[in-house]
């Protein structure tokens, strides 16, 4: 009954040396049980990339947040903020978009319905 | 379950009582999540978009008294009211003994001052589980404090109000303006 979630990371190829980009895969439910563990996969990728660090969090196979998790969300946006990247989110579910509209979280991270769409706005910086 | 919970949404004229004692141990909450969202789906008249919504109110709701309430080894009370038609009422005690236990006017008055800040700091890691999540999609947010100790929070939420169309309306999936199409 332990809530299960993978979390897994793949690169993104990019022509700009200087810019580093990753899709961050999210499977499973976000909960008290795991995000405390969970979320520091995302900090090692900020401390190993101290600039240009663009993340594209993948939401296709997640399937629920606590207000925690949302916290830690906002913590990551932060950070990779104050060292010039980015992080959107692509493939959102109805039901986690809607819990991150409650919070207002969607003033502030840009949600993409697609892959495709939230590359293209992070490899030619529309975002 | 189906055929069960049918039935008692097509018969029950009292409102349905279902109690779930949980250890204070945040394990257990997927499977909490889950009976939430087949209670929702079984055996009332809210949409899906409610019953995920109500999910999210039950596991902050219990978190809060996993985290501060309930020292470890304890256990807190889950009870479900469902008023047939009208109303779904959510209970959630702790004893009282955890690290942090706030009295209930002290989360009345947490409530009423970020309410009254226009806008909640985004960048904070928490406080958005009971004063952004739970008072939004809930119509009535009540803190008592239980005789024996501990607290008691109760959230009710209608089956037919202004602010659920209003929110079913304004939070629209299909129509989200901040689902970016580029």
């Amino acid at each position: 009954m332990a809530t299960s979630i993978t979390v897994t990371i793949e690169d993104v190829e990019t022509q700009d040396p200087e810019m580093t980009v990753k899709i961050v895969k999210f499977v499973g439910q976000l909960d008290e049980s795991n995000v405390d563990e969970k979320a520091q996969i995302v900090y090692g990728l900020i401390s190993q990339y101290p600039k240009n660090l663009n993340l594209i969090l993948d939401f296709d196979g997640l399937e629920y947040m606590n207000s925690k998790s949302i916290g830690y969300l906002t913590d990551w946006y932060g950070k990779v903020f104050e060292s010039n990247g980015k992080i959107i989110i692509a493939k959102i579910k109805p039901n986690i978009l809607d819990i991150l509209q409650v919070v207002g979280l969607t003033q502030l991270i840009k949600t993409f319905p697609t892959m495709e769409e939230a590359k293209f706005a992070v490899l030619n910086k529309t975002e | 379950m189906n055929n069960i919970a049918t039935t008692l949404k097509n018969s029950a004229k009292e409102p349905v009582r279902i109690k779930i004692i949980l250890p204070t141990t945040a394990y257990f909450m997927s499977g909490i999540r889950d009976f939430t969202l087949s209670l929702i789906h079984n055996m009332t008249d809210f949409s899906e978009q409610w019953a995920y919504r109500f999910q999210s109110v039950v596991d902050e709701l219990c978190n809060n008294a996993i985290e501060h309430g309930s020292r470890p080894g304890e256990e807190i009370q889950i009870t479900f009211i469902n008023n047939t038609s009208d109303s779904l009422e959510i209970v959630v005690e702790d004893s009282g003994t955890g690290e942090h236990p706030m009295k209930a006017a002290e989360l009345d008055k947490l409530i009423e001052e970020k309410s009254k800040s226009s806008e909640l700091d985004m960048t904070s890691l928490r406080g958005r589980g009971l004063t952004k999540i739970v008072k939004e999609w809930t119509d009535e947010l009540r803190f008592e404090d239980k005789v024996d100790g501990g607290l008691r929070v109760i959230v009710k939420k209608y089956l037919h109000d202004t602010k659920t169309q209003k929110l079913e309306k304004g939070l629209s999936l299909a129509g989200d303006q901040t689902h970016i199409v580029i």
